[in-house]
């Protein structure tokens, strides 16, 4: 049976109050942005974001923030440390009744790519392995973006980046296949596990909405378009984040109790459409197309689409 | 030595173009220098970088604080004082400004010393290209003109340096193009080496150390991004045509920044302080009641209130 939205049925009903305000200095177009904007109007304000250094140590760049919440800072493999340090404090606070229950806050870990897949993986596992009632929001832009693109373990086959350039050697850019982190917290089987991509709004916040049933780690892995490094006109991002779920590269899942159901089966289009658009795959079609390494990455995604569809 | 500070937003090219500069001038027998600022290069944040040309050995690094030649992508960045456009400049600078208004004009607004030129370079790119977003190898190549540069050496650089960007043959064959129009169309100024300013000799600074309640960062404000206009950073403004708009909410859903509204009958308003020019409303709209229009001269600044 497909999966149904409860809750997000029409456009309209997304929320119109706004939770992360203006005047951030990301990049314009920024993907990333546009995922937390999005989730942010589920979680509310009553939050404390617990935010990994990366892109997004840009969010409260002092002595702004863009939050009603509070945000704390942390280096980027501590921040579900952090967060379980904030979480304690507050159960504590509301056990001795010098916070009221009804004034409980969510913690929301905020991470990239290079700390969630990388650098936090340790303290992710052990947050996730104790339990911890908590959001992970990672944006993925598929390299270490706030630095200038260097290769993350999110990086996919075939992209360029500060540090997979295109050589002789290697002539098609990064050699290593993406780490599917999906899987790697499920092993951990939380309540709750989504991959999320802004351009399929509703999709994104029925998932938040279902998951704040959950006690226990929430587990988002946001799809966020990259308009710096993937080298693509700004405009585009949504048109890129499209052809990722499309193409069927990027999967629209969730995960309940370790339970996956695919929340959209896209029609597949050819991986080419999505890898054209954007100048980190240039190399693959100019100056001499590089056939081997697309359709390397074409029968990743097609024996990816047959054992879900059986 | 000749020192020259490239300004632009960042997108448009300011670091590639001192690379270009910086290149060239390296296939010509000079030393060089390049380098842009590191820190938090966004797409639309002011962005400087910074090329260092000479004949002998260059000691000097660091940004520069006392430019021969200053190339200015971005007109808007001019009153900017993030941007520092007018740190280290006097009647004897050369400026450039990427702008449709005639070093007179500037003069008369009195918001430019120095010896100034100009060229629309965006217009140029805008007419050739179709988009004006990344023009540095116009700037590069209209630096190395002001510089004294040879066509061939920055036309081999121009070639190395967005290969390296893994731009298109047939890409970077039409910027050369359209750069060696530039290169003919600017009026050149006098770049001069200014004499060294002697550097005062450092004084060590013992930093006082805080316990962490009182020594770390705190922001005790609610959502005060909304004070940091980001207005400026838009080449493009995205503009409603009421009549075609079917009140969908696309635009609305889509903006990265929150900052376009939707009013009771479902018509987008945008905040123009805040918007940062992405275009993503102007691609998503289904009925294209949103369309890109260029910013004017000396649009909204970026600026802290």
């Amino acid at each position: 049976m497909p999966w149904q939205r409860g809750t997000f049925k029409k456009i309209k009903q997304i929320p119109s109050e706004e939770h992360v305000f203006p005047g951030t200095a990301l990049c314009a177009g920024c993907g990333g942005l546009e995922a937390l904007r999005l989730a942010a109007k589920v979680l509310g304000d009553d939050v404390v974001y617990v935010n990994a250094a990366g892109c997004f140590t840009m969010l409260a760049a002092y002595p702004f923030t863009p939050f009603k919440g509070s945000w704390l800072y942390t280096t980027m493999g501590s921040a579900p440390a952090g967060a379980q340090g904030v979480r304690d404090a507050l159960d504590v606070l509301i056990a001795k009744g010098r916070l009221a229950k009804d004034e409980n806050l969510k913690v929301v870990v905020l991470g990239g790519d290079g700390s969630t897949y990388d650098m936090a993986l340790s303290s992710t596992s052990g947050a996730l392995y104790r339990g911890l009632d908590f959001y992970y929001f990672c944006y993925d832009n598929e390299a270490y973006g706030n630095t200038g693109m260097q290769r993350s373990p999110s990086t996919p086959y075939g992209a360029r980046t500060a540090t997979s350039p295109c050589s002789l050697q290697h002539p098609a850019g990064t050699m290593q296949e993406k780490k599917d982190i999906f899987e790697i917290w499920r092993a951990h089987t939380p309540p709750y596990i989504a991959t999320v991509a802004p351009r399929y709004p509703l999709d994104l916040e029925e998932k938040f909405a279902r998951a704040a049933k959950f006690t226990g780690p929430k587990m988002f892995l946001a799809l966020s378009a990259c308009p710096t490094g993937w080298l693509y006109d700004p405009g585009e991002t949504p048109e890129v984040a499209k052809l990722a779920v499309e193409t069927g590269l990027w999967p629209l899942k969730e995960a309940i109790n370790g339970s996956v159901t695919h929340t959209y089966i896209p029609k597949r289009k050819p991986v080419e459409e999505y890898l054209k658009l954007q100048g980190r795959f240039r190399h693959l079609f100019e100056p001499a197309r590089q056939d081997e390494a697309i359709q390397h990455i074409q029968e990743r995604v097609d024996t990816y689409w047959k054992q879900v569809n059986g | 030595m000749i020192a020259v500070r490239f300004h632009g937003r960042g997108g448009q090219g300011a670091k590639t173009a001192s690379r270009i500069l910086g290149t060239a001038a390296f296939l010509e027998g000079f030393v060089a220098q390049d380098s842009p600022i590191y820190g938090a290069e966004r797409r639309g944040a002011p962005v400087a970088a910074y090329t260092r040309i000479a004949r002998e050995p260059i000691r000097e690094r660091g940004l520069i604080v006392h430019p021969d030649l200053v190339v200015v992508a971005d007109a808007s960045l001019i009153p900017d004082p993030a941007a520092r456009v007018l740190e280290g400049i006097d009647e004897r600078t050369a400026v450039f400004v990427n702008s449709p208004l005639t070093p007179e004009q500037f003069h008369a607004q009195g918001s430019l010393p120095g010896r100034l030129t100009t060229l629309d370079l965006t217009d140029i790119a805008l007419q050739q290209f179709g988009k004006g977003g990344a023009i540095s190898a116009l700037l590069g190549v209209v630096a190395g003109r002001l510089v004294g540069l040879r066509q061939d050496s920055l036309r081999e650089a121009i070639v190395r340096e967005l290969a390296d960007l893994s731009l298109a043959a047939s890409v970077i064959e039409r910027n050369q193009a359209v750069a060696f129009n530039c290169y003919d169309a600017v009026r050149p100024v006098l770049v001069e080496a200014v004499a060294p300013q002697p550097i005062p000799p450092a004084q060590l600074q013992r930093p006082t150390y805080e316990p962490p309640t009182r020594g770390t960062a705190r922001i005790s404000a609610a959502a005060n991004s909304v004070l940091r206009e980001t207005g400026g950073w838009r080449t493009f403004r995205p503009v409603l045509v009421p009549d075609k708009c079917n009140g969908c909410w696309l635009c609305f859903v889509y903006c990265p920044d929150g900052v376009i509204s939707m009013t009771k009958d479902d018509k987008p308003v945008i905040d123009y302080d805040h918007c940062k020019g992405c275009q993503i409303c102007v691609h998503e709209c289904p009925t294209d009641a949103l369309v890109a229009e260029r910013e004017k001269e000396g649009g909204v600044a970026w600026r802290a209130k």
